[in-house]
């Protein structure tokens, strides 16, 4: 202790303390002045001095004199370690490592001399993992850090880091996110991973294509493959559609590798509906990575419009009734004939003056008849039109999807041998022998109990009225003037009868293949349309009649009784996907109060956890999963009258992830490049020492608080007291 | 279940539920004037029906008035006069409104051809008010009534007032077609099977010409706008330039 280290905090304000002194110093006097007769002048002085001793030390307590020691403290600098742990890391090396992440943990924590340790000796480590986030690690957690996820965001971490560390180490492959913009003021030093010049792997790198599609209109796909180390390799570009080849076309990589090209896969959808296709490259010797040469994509095949032929045996009620419906509904596009006249008809006039055009029954029934979805024939008696070929042309018209709906009338009388004929296979009736059109008898209709809940005969409330059922809603229908005799085929369902007597099916469907079909044993259904006016009804009904059987026999989406949504974008595998479920109107009343099931199985066909809760809108859900890996996920929604299934593509990262060494990026983030582990250690060793801080402590130790102080005053105080009763003062 | 000519005179008595044919004529009567002036014009055009066309037509004319029930379910809606009718009730023009803008069809002559006058003046007070808004207009030459079956020159008729058809369409539906030249005149027959009138001035030519014409309107109210369909046009032009 030297003088130069006591310091003087006064308690009191330093003119009180010498106020107080001076007053001790008086009293001191004082007391000389008193005792000095009794004792005499040397012991009277004696006596005061210690009462001085004694007063000075306590006035003395009152400038709080303290010790102050200084200690110089040195910080170790603080070292981030960065494990960059996105997909690509997870790549096995050529030199037998392992993969690049494991080559990163022997690295750091393994061997004789680990790095790990070796930094723990000098410096302060914080281990992060730099995944979609950054995430600080422990020593624990390094032996099962896993390589998954996308690619880190390398800036994002560095601005974090800095200010908290002194240096960065980057333990990456390149594959990081990184966009040439100046890096936060810390030195980031790196140490590559992987072999770029090694590397080999051909992968798809983009994929542009439409999420929607329209029937029969081409559909174009780019794709844009990237080689490493295949060079001028000749390789084809596959598009399937489930394990179905689509289409293909050979691609050659660039010279020299690496190097990308893009080529244009194209096909026509035929069928509407969703399409779960996928682009596939075949696996080369020697690549690094196979997954990345596949990649699903979802297309959902949509009609511009429904494309439907009507061919009428006569000019009639029914046919302009069933027009005017068809052709309100701009979705539609109808192209009618109607025979206007019969071989057996007269036509006495030239040419000129007839407005008759062939009937171009080659052309529609044997050329063009896929370019429709809907083939109406109204009591047409087809037998002289069309030849047998275009007959077997309507059945598989029917069976490869089309759809056909038989209206009838008096002209299918001579139809009888209809039953033999290839039109008589897809119907989903039956011509009996005996007779078979009834007219002059008015029959009302009734409703079928398939017909209750049938989209074409339950109409939704808007149209049949608040609170009318289908069976109040048909029976009130005009009686019909003239009915078909059919019979229906056990395969077919009756959704209308007629009420009186026997019962007769008026309307009947079915499947055939994988089309409908459909037949309407009256030519008096426009009665519907005037009926219904005729009571100040309006025409809705009818109108929305004729548009739900159209869609029906289309399996127009419209009209499923579950509506399933997906999001614009498909998910992507560890990610929750939303599914909106609606209820079509008359589903929804079906299936009041009882309970709607959604159950999800992976692409191994397994089930999967999922969710569905109701949404705040009558007859919707809301449903969600969590797919975890890759695939075509299937959907099942059950309600109280069936289930409903679709599917949905789930994309993962691994499907276009470029797993090659990336060493130029790493080259624009580093501040330097580092591999060899002396090298590793000097490089950090030099940028840490840049950042390395020191700082001092102070300590303050009040003099008066120690028990020397107290002594020293205590013994001025019993001397003089001792002396005083010698001397006989006291 | 058909009709005699004879039973025309007398108005049918049918039972409910009444059955009605694809085809057949109902023709509206009404109070005043004369709603009847050629009341043997079903049989020849019928007959013409069937022998030149493919529809089934049935040899009967039913006698409706708007009130009728039945008259949403009459096809062809036929109404003819020859002078000044009282005016229809405030319901009988609502019920033919709701009849026309809703697919039902009228054809209306003026079986004397008299402009502005008589039968000419009441039918186009009434249709201003049961259609208000919608003008009678000339219809023009390439209407598809000229081309629903025939290619159509000449109009025809008992006689030649007029060298057109007039009619009142509505979007693209003429639901009112209306004739000067009494096309049903030229198609009567008395009951000896002769034609009851004479064809002035152009003899058989010009009833030949009704007949026509008859017939295309009829597949008009059957059809409709038929042959605006694209795939009739280049048929249509190319036998026109012939």
């Amino acid at each position: 202790m030297n003088l130069n280290q006591v310091t003087v905090v006064p308690v009191f304000p330093l003119w009180l303390i010498l106020v107080l002194f001076a007053l001790g110093l008086g009293a001191t006097f004082v007391q000389y002045r008193l005792i000095r007769a009794k004792l005499g002048s040397s012991r009277a002085l004696g006596l005061s001095l210690l009462r001085l001793g004694a007063i000075t030390f306590l006035v003395a307590f009152a400038l709080n004199p303290s010790l102050l020691t200084t200690k110089e403290h040195k910080v170790s600098p603080v070292v981030g370690l960065l494990i960059d742990t996105s997909e690509s890391m997870a790549q096995p090396e050529a030199n037998g490592k392992g993969s690049r992440l494991d080559e990163t943990k022997a690295l750091l924590a393994k061997g004789p001399n680990p790095l790990l340790t070796s930094l723990r000796e000098k410096f302060d480590i914080k281990l992060y993992g730099l995944g979609e986030s950054l995430k600080i690690l422990s020593t624990d957690e390094l032996s099962g850090l896993k390589a998954e996820g996308a690619k880190g965001d390398i800036k994002g971490a560095l601005r974090e880091l800095s200010g908290k560390t002194s240096v960065a180490i980057l333990f990456s492959d390149g594959n990081v996110k990184w966009d040439d913009t100046p890096t936060p003021g810390l030195p980031v030093l790196v140490v590559p991973l992987g072999n770029p010049t090694e590397y080999k792997d051909i992968l798809i790198k983009a994929v542009r294509a439409p999420s929607l599609g329209f029937r029969g209109r081409e559909v174009v796909i780019d794709v844009t493959v990237r080689g490493y180390g295949t060079s001028g390799l000749m390789l084809p570009v596959l598009l399937k559609d489930g394990t179905k080849l689509v289409t293909a076309k050979n691609i050659r990589l660039p010279i020299p590798s690496p190097g990308e090209t893009t080529v244009s896969l194209s096909f026509t959808p035929e069928e509407i509906g969703q399409k779960n296709l996928s682009i596939s490259i075949p696996e080369q010797f020697g690549e690094s990575l196979a997954s990345n040469n596949h990649v699903n994509l979802s297309l959902k095949v949509v009609r511009d419009k429904i494309r439907i032929l009507m061919v009428s045996g006569t000019p009639s009620m029914n046919y302009r009734f069933m027009r005017t419906a068809l052709k309100n509904d701009p979705s539609v596009d109808l192209l009618s004939f109607v025979i206007l006249r019969t071989p057996t008809d007269i036509l006495n006039v030239p040419t000129q003056e007839q407005s008759l055009i062939p009937f171009p029954v080659e052309t529609l029934f044997a050329k063009e008849i896929r370019n429709f979805d809907l083939l109406i024939f109204d009591n047409f008696n087809y037998s002289l039109y069309l030849s047998p070929h275009h007959l077997e042309s309507i059945r598989e018209f029917v069976r490869g999807g089309g759809s056909f709906a038989m209206i009838g009338g008096p002209e299918l009388v001579n139809e009888g041998r209809v039953g033999f004929t290839p039109i008589g296979e897809i119907l989903p009736v039956r011509f009996p022998d005996r007779e078979k059109y009834r007219r002059g008898s008015p029959s009302a209709v009734r409703v079928s109990r398939s017909g209750n809940t049938h989209p074409i005969t339950r109409l939704t409330a808007e149209t049949m009225g608040e609170g009318i059922t289908p069976t109040s809603f048909w029976r009130e229908m005009p009686s019909l003037d003239g009915v078909n005799l059919f019979e229906p085929k056990s395969s077919a369902t009756v959704l209308l009868e007629s009420a009186d007597g026997s019962a007769w099916p008026i309307l009947i469907v079915s499947p055939f293949g994988k089309g409908r079909v459909l037949a309407l044993g009256t030519d008096y259904s426009w009665k519907w349309y005037t009926g219904r006016v005729a009571k100040g009804r309006g025409n809705l009904a009818y109108l929305r009649w004729v548009d739900r059987m159209v869609r029906w026999l289309t399996k127009d989406p419209s009209l499923d009784p579950v509506q399933v949504t997906f999001p614009e974008n498909s998910g992507f595998a560890g990610q929750e996907i939303e599914v909106r479920v609606q209820l079509q109107e008359e589903e929804s009343s079906l299936n009041l109060g009882a309970p709607i099931t959604f159950s999800v199985f992976n692409p191994d066909g397994l089930k999967i956890d999922s969710k569905i809760r109701p949404s705040v809108l009558p007859g919707e859900y809301l449903a969600s999963f969590a797919p975890q890996k890759t695939g075509i996920y299937k959907i099942r929604i059950e309600t109280s009258s069936g289930q409903f299934e679709e599917s949905i593509v789930v994309a993962g990262v691994l499907d276009t992830l470029d797993a090659a060494p990336d060493h130029e990026s790493l080259k624009a983030i580093a501040t330097k490049v580092v591999s060899t582990h002396e090298g590793l250690l000097n490089e950090i060793e030099a940028y840490a020492r840049k950042g390395e801080t020191r700082f001092s402590e102070e300590k303050r130790s009040p003099l008066w608080a120690t028990p020397y102080a107290m002594v020293a005053v205590l013994g001025f105080l019993v001397t003089e007291w001792y002396y005083r009763r010698r001397w006989g003062l006291i | 279940m058909s009709f005699t000519a004879g039973a025309l005179f007398s108005r049918p008595t049918i039972s409910l539920p009444a059955s009605f044919p694809q085809f057949f004529f109902a023709q509206l009567k009404y109070s005043g004037g004369d709603w009847d002036p050629n009341p043997q014009f079903v049989e020849a055009i019928t007959e013409e029906l069937e022998l030149r066309t493919s529809i089934d037509g049935m040899q009967e004319r039913r006698v409706i008035t708007p009130t009728d029930g039945d008259l949403f379910f009459c096809p062809f809606l036929f109404m003819a006069g020859k002078y000044e009718f009282d005016p229809w009730t405030p319901q009988e023009r609502e019920i033919l409104r709701r009849f026309l803008t809703h697919g039902g069809f009228l054809f209306a002559e003026d079986t004397v051809g008299a402009k502005g006058y008589g039968f000419d003046l009441a039918f186009r007070r009434e249709m201003k008010q049961v259609l208000p808004g919608h003008d009678m207009k000339k219809l023009p030459t390439d209407h598809s009534v000229y081309q629903s079956f025939y290619l159509i020159g000449s109009i025809g008729g008992r006689q030649r007032v007029n060298p057109y058809l007039e009619g009142i369409t509505v979007d693209e539906w003429t639901p009112v077609i209306y004739s000067q030249n009494d096309l049903t005149g030229a198609w009567s027959k008395d009951k000896s099977g002769k034609w009851a009138h004479e064809c002035t001035p152009g003899g058989e030519l010009q009833r030949s010409a009704a007949f026509k014409m008859g017939l295309n309107i009829i597949v008009y109210s059957l059809t409709s706008d038929y042959k605006k369909d694209v795939i009739h046009h280049p048929f249509i032009k190319r036998r026109q330039s012939l």
